[in-house]
């Protein structure tokens, strides 16, 4: 009797406990499911029925209703976070080789250098790169702010830690006697480094990409400052539309975003593994 | 080895270099400008607006607004956070994989798409106001546009996810051999909780919050959406006074306040970390 009732409690323990974590669960996710649900309700004659979720009816009538600064919106950001992250990655790898290799005097203030975009709050980089662009415009008189290159250089700014972060991770745990090996086996460094080095740090390069993709697709606070009315980032353009006109057409273009998010978060995964993702990562939120 | 590293240091440093110094430099030196409204700034370095900030009620009122907010959404992250991550971090079977895909799914997605997930389920005939309506828990919708409540939940959203990740490499150091012993020698699951784990992950939790808190010090997007142009914390007040008032200097100075709060915040959390990483409590 005592034994039954000892299961019992450690099932209504087990219970309350699943239920207490799928609230967080539901916390976090429903957002999105809401999202992709509403996207798919079909015309109504009033709009607020069109919020409805679960929707009413399943038709694809929104999407074909995305109007066209949204789309121009996604193509620049599209363009914006292809090129931070490029750039993030350019700058980021041999950062993290030279902070993990070498042996410089002062490497603390150095890593700290690379870290100071991750502690400097995301909307004092938008109105510090605004106010640079300001001075360097009354001096050049080129102004870069509402310009592809003043947002891609506020993004890459924000995006580059990630890969320092990501690649540093994967460097310290290298064991530097691989390559020795190869040079050993009369490989020259270059070829050491191209052929043993490079392949095993990819994965620390790949997650970095990953997050440096994120930190610029969903960056608000520093692209708010760099926009310009025609050139509009598109988590700006929909944090403004929330204010101006909440269309039912939003939530298929979010929805569109959503699937890109989560494509690219699986491509990543399948190559490079999520555990592999979670290791290397300090995966701070995005936005 | 044979190759000069260090040459490798020298591009990106210089580019990293010349952005932090002069981004926060030319902002820095902007906030000690007076500010005459409409874009204008005098010519002399005065720290005016800074007394200003100081002294003035509305500003230490929003000061105290973004404390308070950002540090309710760090317990509750604690709070929702800290089962979950339990939970995943002591599971065998390949579920722990599929539950930390979710929290990552959801780190990885923009907090605007997810606020508009939230207008739906808040709105006055949604899914949630409806369903506490039913059941009689409510008795008029709740909403959660415009007042600290929705701040919070908004800074929860985009701090949650992070939380739980960290929350699960802070579990995953303490062994659970321990609690076995623990259990075999009398004690019930909440003596458990509360001899073993909540002693051991106390350090990491310390930092922890602290890292959360400072992002919601910092967040932006959800404060000013959830917060509805009624709620100001200071970076949405940064934004408003930069493009509706067209106070540059002014808004270089919340800036620069905020930007000190939160490293002196930071600066704690890195030391309380590293002290940790130290004593092998935990693998971040």
């Amino acid at each position: 009797m005592k034994f039954v009732t000892y299961r019992l409690q450690k099932l209504i323990g087990r219970f309350f406990f699943g239920l207490y974590c799928s609230i967080s669960y539901i916390f976090l996710l429903s957002p999105i499911v809401v999202v992709i649900g509403t996207s798919l309700n079909g015309p109504t004659e009033n709009v607020e029925a069109s919020f409805k979720f679960p929707p009413e009816s399943l038709s694809l009538y929104w999407y074909t209703q995305i109007p066209e600064g949204q789309i121009d919106a996604l193509l620049l950001s599209f363009v914006l976070a292809i090129v931070a992250s490029l750039c993030a990655c350019l700058l980021g790898v041999p950062a993290a080789l030279g902070l993990v290799r070498s042996n410089v005097p002062g490497k603390a203030l150095i890593s700290a250098i690379f870290r100071a975009p991750l502690q400097i709050p995301a909307i004092v980089t938008g109105i510090a790169f605004l106010q640079l662009f300001y001075w360097i415009g009354d001096l050049t008189g080129f102004y870069w702010q509402g310009s592809l290159i003043g947002l891609a250089l506020g993004h890459i700014f924000i995006a580059t830690p990630y890969v320092v972060g990501t690649v540093t991770a994967i460097l310290q745990r290298f064991d530097t006697r691989l390559e020795e090996a190869a040079v050993i086996h009369g490989a020259s460094p270059r070829r050491a480094f191209f052929r043993v080095t490079l392949p095993v740090i990819m994965p620390g390069v790949y997650a970095g990409a990953l997050y440096a993709f994120m930190v610029s697709f969903s960056d608000v606070p520093v692209a708010i400052f760099l926009s310009a009315p025609g050139f509009v980032t598109y988590p700006v353009e929909i944090f403004f539309a929330l204010e101006n006109d909440f269309e039912p057409s939003l939530m298929a273009s979010a929805t569109l975003v959503i699937i890109i998010c989560l494509l690219l978060l699986l491509l990543v995964q399948k190559v490079i593994g999520l555990d592999a993702l979670l290791k290397v990562g300090g995966s701070r939120g995005v936005g | 080895m044979w190759v000069r590293w260090w040459i490798l240091l020298i591009p990106p440093l210089i580019v990293g270099f010349t952005l932090v110094a002069a981004s926060q430099f030319v902002f820095l030196r902007a906030s000690f400008f007076e500010d005459l409204g409409l874009g204008r700034v005098g010519d002399e370095l005065v720290i005016g607006n800074y007394v200003q900030f100081l002294t003035d009620g509305f500003y230490l009122k929003i000061l105290w607004v973004t404390v308070k907010t950002s540090a309710l959404a760090a317990l509750s992250t604690l709070i929702l956070g800290f089962p979950v991550a339990y939970l995943i971090a002591r599971m065998r079977s390949s579920w722990s994989m599929i539950l930390l895909a979710g929290i990552v799914v959801s780190t990885f997605i923009t907090i605007v798409i997810k606020v508009y997930g939230l207008i739906v389920i808040f709105s006055a005939n949604g899914l949630f106001n409806q369903t506490m309506l039913a059941i009689g828990l409510f008795d008029k919708p709740f909403s959660v546009f415009g007042n600290e409540t929705g701040v919070v939940i908004g800074l929860m959203h985009f701090t949650l996810g992070f939380g739980v990740l960290l929350l699960y490499s802070i579990i995953q150091t303490i062994p659970k051999s321990l609690e076995s012993a623990a259990q075999i020698h009398g004690a019930n699951r909440w003596r458990v909780y509360y001899r073993i784990i909540f002693p051991l992950s106390l350090p990491g939790v310390t930092a922890m919050l602290l890292m959360v808190f400072n992002m919601c010090m910092g967040a932006f997007t959800s404060a000013a959406l959830l917060g509805g142009g009624r709620v100001f914390t200071l970076p949405v007040m940064i934004q408003r006074i930069v493009m509706m008032d067209i106070k540059y200097s002014m808004g270089a100075t919340i800036a620069a306040v905020l930007l000190v709060s939160v490293i002196v915040i930071n600066l704690l959390s890195i030391y309380l970390l590293r002290r940790l990483r130290a004593a092998h409590l935990v693998v971040v």
